[in-house]
């Protein structure tokens, strides 16, 4: 960062917030990202009411402490799958953003997802950029009060929409639907309807770029991924300088003039307001609006297209392009053996588990035909979709019985189940006053289906 | 690099400062702690109280935001005292 700017920048930090109009604009990126709108809204709209089987297909059922993802059913057992599943998420960032700059940002980041929808809206509402800016600076008139008006009720319709969608990935969102058409919605389920919804008219509505700058964490440690050869948008100083307004007929050459004629509009266009020209600044999200707006010009100009373009530090100084560079092997091999693990730990995932708790009413007891019992109480938890019973064995102590207050052991499918075993064992037996023994428990249908648990076995001790 | 600036910052940039990063960070916490512990296996003193799940987890995000509220505003607290303690004197 030059120091030159030092004082400036920090009187812009505490510049006033000037509002934004950004200029609408059409193109090849444009058409790419509208593409990518729509497909990642329609996931969000769309996901919570897939169903599958006969539930929902993605469901974070808190009060059952469940997470159903279509086929998968994940307990909080499986917690690690879960913080696996965001550092994949997190390393994807680092690798995508090493190869393509801040694509994230530009294509995908929810907040430009819905900021853009907000700003589609408004469009639609109040019109293009200069008539939006008048509109703002007019004064109060019924007209005025009656277009923001429509505009407000509108987003507030979305942003609820928005909210009853999130809150529909936690309750079921057939049941919360009927309640809220019976008005019968819980206190927090009517909280975090209104809590998501308030976020998201206020931050793709109002804050809009200032949650880049202020408050997003990526945008301050993208520059760590950063390399020479990392796409970023940039303008061609070389053949845009000196930049210059000049008749469509006339020769910048004889003029001294370079390609860029000042018109400006990729300042207007710039969802963050920044000028693309002063360089690679960080508050670019990488949106690409002023490479098609410039590109639109350069084609009315008879000029050729790329005056600001996707390119990477190396290309733009006449050097070499490197795309396998050691830092995307890095990342790549990671990302890799990560993507490896987590797959092959979810295929070889055993849905059941075993635990096993000695009774602490009593060490021992000795039965009528003069054995050595210990009580347990096992909980069995058929994390499965399908019901299952289980043969139960136990070894440790030779000649060991084990003996169960119920004949069969049959647990419904996501469920927990208690059972009694009790573990006699003649006194001879026993190696010492504390021992331990193990639980092997099989499902009958399924031979992948089986868990080993340890306990302890207290006996008298020989004396 | 300059020492800490011995202004204030602007009370939105505080508030921003604090409450988001704690925001996430309770988001985190009550994912973590909720999938070690059932709430209903937390409720103190044998109380026989009905708590919905719910409202535990909404009221559980609540207190790791706190928490991360006043961690982080203290934080915010202690820099922008030093720095003015030991700066020039401001306005």
């Amino acid at each position: 960062m030059p120091d030159a700017s030092q004082h400036t920048e920090s009187q812009e930090f505490y510049a006033a917030h000037q509002k934004i109009y950004p200029r609408e604009v059409e193109g090849r990126f444009a058409r790419l990202r509208l593409l990518s709108f729509i497909v990642l809204l329609g996931i969000y709209y769309a996901l919570p009411l897939l169903r599958w089987d006969d539930r929902q297909a993605v469901l974070f059922d808190l009060p059952a402490r469940k997470f159903y993802i279509f086929g998968l059913t994940l307990w909080p057992q499986d917690f690690i799958y879960l913080a696996a599943l965001l550092i994949l998420a997190g390393l994807s960032l680092f690798f995508f953003t090493a190869l393509f700059g801040r694509v994230w940002c530009g294509y995908a980041c929810p907040q430009t997802v819905w900021t853009e929808v907000y700003l589609w809206m408004e469009r639609k509402i109040e019109g293009n950029r200069s008539q939006r800016m008048k509109l703002d600076k007019a004064p109060a008139s019924a007209a005025k009060i009656r277009t923001k008006a429509l505009k407000h009720t509108i987003w507030i319709l979305f942003s609820l929409w928005t909210g009853f969608t999130f809150v529909g990935y936690f309750t079921p969102i057939d049941v919360l639907a009927n309640k809220l058409v019976m008005l019968s919605l819980g206190p927090w389920e009517t909280f975090w309807i209104l809590f998501y919804s308030f976020a998201t008219y206020g931050n793709a509505g109002f804050m809009r770029e200032q949650v880049c700058l202020y408050m997003c964490p990526y945008a301050r440690f993208q520059s760590a991924m950063f390399d020479s050869n990392t796409l970023i948008v940039a303008y061609h100083p070389e053949r845009g300088e000196p930049r210059g307004s000049r008749r469509r007929s006339a020769d910048p050459a004889q003029l001294g003039l370079g390609d860029c004629i000042d018109c400006s509009i990729c300042v207007q266009v710039c969802p963050t307001g920044i000028d693309i020209r002063n360089g690679l600044q960080y508050e670019c999200i990488a949106c690409s609006a002023c490479i098609d707006a410039c590109d639109e010009v350069m084609d009315k100009m008879s000029y050729p297209r790329g005056l600001i373009r996707y390119t990477t530090e190396n290309s733009a100084l006449g050097q070499r392009e490197r795309i396998l560079r050691p830092r995307i092997l890095v990342y790549a091999a990671i990302l890799l053996a990560l993507c490896g693990f987590l797959l092959s730990s979810l295929l070889t995932r055993v849905p059941l588990e075993l635990d096993v708790i000695r009774d602490r009413n009593a060490l021992y007891r000795e039965t009528t035909e003069g054995l050595i019992e210990n009580v347990y109480a096992l909980k069995i938890l058929n994390m499965d979709s399908k019901p299952h019973r289980y043969r139960l064995e136990a070894e440790g102590i030779d000649g060991l019985r084990l003996v169960l207050d119920e004949p069969q052991i049959e647990v419904a499918a996501g469920t927990v189940q208690q059972f009694i075993a009790r573990i006699q064992a003649d006194e001879f037996e026993l190696e010492s006053r504390s021992q331990s023994i193990r639980f092997h428990l099989q499902a009958l249908d399924a031979d992948q289906l089986q868990t080993v648990e340890e306990a302890r076995f207290v006996g008298p001790g020989r004396n | 690099m300059d020492p800490v600036a011995p202004q204030k910052l602007p009370r939105t940039q505080v508030a921003i400062a604090v409450l988001w990063p704690s925001f996430l960070v309770a988001i985190a916490a009550t994912g973590v702690f909720f999938s070690a512990f059932n709430p209903r296996e937390l409720i103190p003193f044998n109380l026989d109280i009905e708590v919905s799940p719910l409202a535990a987890y909404s009221i559980g995000f609540f207190c790791f935001w706190l928490i991360g509220i006043l961690a982080g505003y203290g934080t915010v607290y202690f820099t922008v005292t030093n720095a003015r303690l030991s700066g020039p004197p401001n306005d």
